[in-house]
């Protein structure tokens, strides 16, 4: 108890509310514009708290990766582009609710279901920080492989109405992301013997093409034949969701959660993972699983809680053993450095108050976020009142800007670009975007995994069920890919049937 | 639908007048060409991690040496090649430079870089990095020697963790191992991640940064058996050299430092030179270096770039011998 109170005294200064709320402040903006990340808003000012005392420069650091994390639904529900891979899959329902009106709805339940998720991830370590750790060291290439491989089945509920159009997407996704320095032996693929191609396609780029230059088309196309265009949701109003929708996703909001600690506590996975999880797990416990992808409010809590809940599920192997599992927590790993926090085992005997405090600035920096986006609801929706032809042209700038600064690289505005009207072309085609988008997320991680798994054993694919884990995700992976083909076969007679008649 | 523009958004005849007058007055007090640096410098770090954080230290002590701003700009990808292409075809002007080190060696002989370390002009050293040996606590192997036997009579191949195929990490072990005469298998691992394999169980050894070892090894759960480099430096945790422990000859360290594109006037490169010199001095960069787990040291542009031809010609032959150079010379 003295720790805590020493702990509380310590972290509830007004350095530490002025740091967090910058922090809260900048991660926000850099989450809600896609392209600019998280990581890049963590990398701007981690040398603004070179000269801080610790709580402060630890309350600014958790609360700009925190206030990213949420500033990405923002731009995922408004303009339908995800501002961080991680709200990728609340693009989904976020943007059809958008388009009903339900834009304050969406982003307050966002947000909302992300401070829970949040907070629940945090809950979760405090108890089983240890055990945690331990499972999540207990993942290696092999089990990680099977785990993703396990979240490429939830291609099967992403694609709609046609499996085959869904896998054919999927593909596409994880041959895009070959190009480029192959991860393992450094051996150049699909470069032309160019240097520049040797950068390869980088998620972010690949992933604002996809979804913005095919909005942004379609608007001006619209626009320039002339067409009455409808403002969208011309009356938005901002309310808020009620505490009964709330308390109708407890199930939802508590298994997205879950779902995100355990997937964000193992080093090498992340948020977009979790996220589709989530949703694919939520869409298959719901009563109504054909509203997903309509606009279903459980549609955005799921990816939200999830993705949020990576947050604190990353902090399990950063704090309790030093490790960080992306290129974020690396950051921030760099930031207590710095500052002369060695995080480990040792931290908890040597150092419990500034545990403690950890925890305290980590809910702050939740609350705060959580309470900086609320009121910023009244503004963002204002968006949906500008003329969508000129607001695509703001979306393009954005997006090249946004590219450009991912690695200061003018070849990935031309990367963005040709995805884009690649998959313009795709869509009209049929072939939906999300397993493309899934496939691009994955694709590193299956191939870097499950080759770093094949030199361990020297060639034996035997590793790959060696673990009980391994075996669990590759079994409910069968399971999901079972069910599919039975739901397959047994329509058909329906359908031809029906064609018949 | 019309729009009208505004007429608050245009200028107005006093805002333009005032524009004028400032432009004005710049122009007349341009000509006399004003002293390096004149603006922002722009430091290009390649990888993220550790690495970056060092460069946002040595650029924000910089900053304060050279009285202009000096900020990191991150451009990574292709093991380094991507950052050193840039600043290869930036301007000879001193406002861009890169935060260097031997993977301008490793990546060039790997082939994926067109020109090697003497297309760029060096600046400075400011650092180097001991990579150490570390192995799980109770595998009971507590020098090299122990670890030696047990692989030998187990007659099967040792799993050491490196930081990928081709990195210097994967260099440094193999050039141990072979002294070592122990067969192995290395298994790429990016940054970071090799601890929690080790304490995984899933590989025997692996060669880091001590940063990355030292809350393990206080806890008791990972022990440390060497460092790379011929001499004893300070380091996060306490060991000996690999040299003194029966892998005799074993030299290899990373350098850290600046270097800025072929043709930068050489009072530019003293400038920069004087301004790394007194960062990597401070007490401020002494204190990052203990926390963030390297050594500094500073060493002037001639000095650095004779060195770096040594290190060069070095790992040439250490990646034919591993098989792994695509040029070969």
């Amino acid at each position: 108890m003295d720790t805590f109170i020493a702990a509380l005294s310590m972290s509830m200064s007004w350095s530490t509310l002025v740091a967090s709320v910058f922090g809260a402040a900048v991660g926000l903006i850099f989450g809600a514009i896609p392209g600019l990340t998280y990581s890049m808003a963590l990398a701007m000012v981690l040398p603004i708290t070179f000269t801080m005392s610790h709580e402060p420069a630890i309350a600014m650091l958790l609360a700009t990766y925190i206030g990213g994390m949420t500033g990405g639904a923002v731009s995922a529900i408004l303009i339908g582009v995800p501002g961080t891979p991680s709200a990728a899959a609340t693009v989904i329902d976020g943007e059809h609710m958008a388009k009903q009106g339900k834009a304050s709805i969406a982003v307050g339940i966002a947000t909302i279901a992300g401070c829970i998720g949040g907070i629940l991830s945090l809950v979760v370590m405090m108890s089983s920080v240890d055990a945690l750790a331990r499972v999540a060291i207990s993942f290696g290439p092999a089990e990680i492989t099977a785990l993703v491989v396990f979240g490429l089945s939830t291609i099967c509920g992403l694609a709609g109405g046609s499996l085959v159009k869904g896998l054919i997407g999927g593909v596409i996704g994880l041959m895009l992301m070959n190009i480029g320095q192959d991860p393992i032996d450094g051996v150049p693929r699909f470069t032309f013997g160019t240097t520049t191609m040797l950068q390869g396609v980088d998620l972010l780029v690949a992933m604002i093409g996809l979804f913005a230059v095919p909005h942004v088309v379609t608007v001006l196309g619209t626009y320039w034949r002339g067409k009455e265009m409808r403002i969208e949701a011309g009356d938005v109003r901002t309310e808020l969701p009620s505490l009964r929708l709330l308390f109708a996703q407890k199930w939802n909001l508590l298994r997205s959660s879950l779902i995100g600690t355990v997937v964000g506590a193992i080093p090498g996975t992340g948020g977009p993972i979790a996220a589709f999880l989530a949703y694919d797990q939520a869409r298959r416990w719901s009563k109504h699983p054909e509203r997903f992808g309509k606009g279903e409010v459980s549609g955005v809590v799921a990816p939200e809680a999830s993705n949020h809940a990576v947050t604190g599920g990353a902090m399990i192997p950063l704090i309790g053993l030093g490790i960080p599992g992306d290129p974020a927590t690396a950051i921030i790993l760099g930031g207590l450095l710095i500052h002369g926090i060695q995080p480990g085992p040792l931290l908890f005997m040597e150092k419990p108050d500034v545990i403690m405090s950890i925890y305290l600035l980590f809910v702050l920096a939740y609350l705060i976020t959580a309470v900086i986006q609320l009121f910023g609801v009244r503004v963002f929706v204002k968006a949906l009142r500008v003329p969508p032809h000129l607001m695509a042209l703001g979306i393009m700038v954005m997006c090249v800007v946004g590219s450009f600064a991912i690695r200061n690289s003018l070849f990935d505005v031309g990367v963005m670009c040709t995805v884009g009207f690649v998959a313009y072309w795709l869509i009209k085609g049929g072939i939906p975007v999300t397993p493309i988008l899934l496939g691009l997320v994955l694709g590193p991680t299956l191939e870097r995994e499950s080759r770093t798994a094949l030199i361990m054993s020297e060639g034996s694919p035997s590793i790959f069920v060696d673990s009980y884990t391994g075996l669990l995700f590759w079994g409910l992976a069968a399971l999901i890919l079972i069910g599919q083909v039975i739901t397959i076969v047994r329509s058909k007679p329906a359908a031809s049937a029906a064609g018949k008649s | 639908m019309t729009y009208q523009i505004d007429p608050r958004t245009t200028l107005r005849p006093t805002t333009a007048a005032a524009v004028a007058a400032l432009v004005l007055a710049v122009a007349v007090s341009g000509p006399a060409r004003a002293e390096f640096p004149e603006k922002t410098i722009e430091m290009t770090t390649l990888f993220g991690g550790p690495a970056q954080t060092t460069s946002q230290v040595l650029a924000d002590l910089m900053s304060k040496a050279i009285g202009q701003p000096v900020i990191t700009v991150s451009r990574p990808g292709g093991g380094g090649a991507i950052g050193y292409t840039y600043i290869h075809s930036a301007a000879p002007d001193g406002y861009n430079i890169v935060f260097s080190s031997n993977s301008i060696s490793t990546v060039y002989w790997q082939g994926k870089l067109p020109f090697n370390y003497a297309e760029l002009a060096p600046i400075a050293q400011t650092g180097v990095e001991v990579p150490v040996l570390a192995v799980r606590a109770d595998a009971g192997w507590k020098t090299l020697k122990d670890l030696q036997k047990a692989a030998k009579e187990s007659g099967k191949k040792l799993r050491v963790g490196v930081s990928g195929l081709g990195s210097f990490t994967h260099l440094a072990s193999a050039a141990l191992f072979d002294r070592l005469d122990i067969p192995v298998v290395y298994i790429p691992y990016g940054e970071g991640r090799a601890p929690a394999e080790l304490l995984g169980g899933r590989i025997d050894a692996a060669l880091q940064w001590s940063s990355q070892f030292a809350p393990h090894v206080k806890a008791g759960t990972i022990d440390v058996l060497c460092m790379t480099s011929k001499e004893k430096v300070k380091l996060a945790v306490e060991t000996e050299t690999c040299d003194s422990q029966g892998a005799t000859g074993l030299d290899l360290t990373i350098w850290r430092g600046l270097h800025a594109p072929k043709g930068t006037p050489p009072e530019v490169i003293a400038k920069l030179q004087d301004a790394a010199k007194s960062a990597v001095a401070s007490p401020d960069y002494a204190k990052a270096a203990d926390n963030l787990g390297f050594t500094p040291l500073y060493k002037s542009a001639a000095d650095f770039g004779s060195m770096i031809a040594e290190s060069d010609k070095e790992i040439g032959q250490l990646m034919t011998k591993l098989g792994i150079n695509k040029v070969s010379k």
